[in-house]
């Protein structure tokens, strides 16, 4: 009876063992050089991810001064009209 | 045996552990083409943005440099409707600063110290009017800064009409009062040779400063020195003495 147990045993960790084996053995994995051009593109992504990132920060900063400078030219409009009435009114 | 049985079972377990792990860490070239895909999409994706996103920022570039040129050709035209120029306009704003800086530097001054910088008041209000007079004044960035300035000219002329002291004078046979001995007064200046600042500061009520009148009330200027004008006033009152003192010529 101990023996048969022991045979069981063993018979299964070797059963377990070899489908191991076969699992790994029979999945096809991508080569060096093909891992390194999926590398490479992640690193392109990445690459244009940071880009985009400070080009739109840098347009933000563009509309900034564009509505501040906006802003100053139709000052500059409205003083025009208050000197014009004001001299006007002299 | 038991021990051998459990080593047995132990080191089966470790075995099929390490090759599971090794399985799910390792990619499937099914996954590799996948992941290729979607980023290559990713790529071209984001290409495209940062095309996009350099082509605004030129666009907005060059709104940028239009709109510096549209302001300054308006600034131009503002300067020319008061016949100015930018340079102009810079000279005039360094005469404002001036004056500001003026002002503020009289109004941090104490009531007394204020009092013997009388005269300085009285410039920079003379300063202020000649700056209104010119026409950048009609600016509103020169006409804001010169309406807060008048408020502070006004302030510092209020500040010292309060401190002016009031002297009514009394009789002579009683007190004695002449501009020379009011002017000796411990509360007065208590210093007779002042007396010229009690006649300017109160030229609308005596003509003759050998002449005052009892219940006159007379206001006592602020300072312990005389002013050039002071100074001019009781030279000529000295020599108008002088020559009516004079021995006749003999015959």
């Amino acid at each position: 009876m101990r023996k048969l147990a022991r045979t069981v045993t063993i018979s299964g960790v070797a059963l377990l063992f070899s489908s191991s084996l076969a699992l790994v053995g029979c999945s096809s994995s991508p080569s060096e050089e093909e891992m390194n051009q999926l590398n490479n593109l992640k690193g392109e992504v990445a690459s244009l991810q940071k880009e985009i990132s400070a080009k739109e920060q840098q347009k933000a900063a563009i509309e900034k001064t564009l509505a501040e400078k906006g802003a100053k030219l139709k000052k500059c409009a409205d003083d025009q009209q208050i000197v014009k009435q004001r001299l006007a009114a002299k | 045996m038991k021990l051998s049985k459990m080593f047995v079972i132990v080191l089966a377990a470790l075995l099929v552990g390490s090759f599971t792990i090794a399985v799910a860490q390792e990619m499937t070239k099914e996954q590799w083409q996948q992941e290729l895909q979607s980023f290559t999409k990713q790529r071209d994706d984001l290409t495209v943005t940062l095309k996009s996103l350099t082509d605004q920022i030129a666009a907005k570039a060059a709104e940028s440099t239009k709109l510096d040129d549209d302001y300054k050709k308006c600034m131009d035209e503002l300067y020319a409707l008061v016949g100015a120029d930018a340079q102009k306009a810079a000279a005039f704003r360094s005469e404002i600063e001036a004056a500001e800086a003026k002002a503020n530097e009289l109004t941090r001054l104490s009531d007394a110290d204020l009092a013997a910088r009388a005269g300085e008041v009285d410039e920079l209000g003379k300063k202020l009017e000649s700056l209104w007079q010119n026409k950048l004044s009609l600016l509103p960035e020169f006409w804001d800064r010169l309406t807060a300035l008048n408020d502070k000219v006004k302030s510092l002329k209020d500040a010292l009409t309060r401190q002016v002291k009031v002297y009514t004078v009394g009789t002579w046979s009683r007190d004695r009062d002449c501009l020379w001995n009011i002017s000796k007064k411990k509360d007065i200046y208590d210093n007779a040779w002042l007396w010229p600042k009690i006649w300017q500061g109160n030229r609308d009520q005596i003509k003759d400063p050998d002449i005052i009148h009892q219940g006159q009330k007379l206001q006592i200027p602020k300072g312990n020195e005389l002013t050039q004008e002071e100074k001019a006033a009781a030279r000529k009152y000295y020599a108008k003495k002088a020559a009516a003192v004079e021995p006749a010529p003999a015959k």
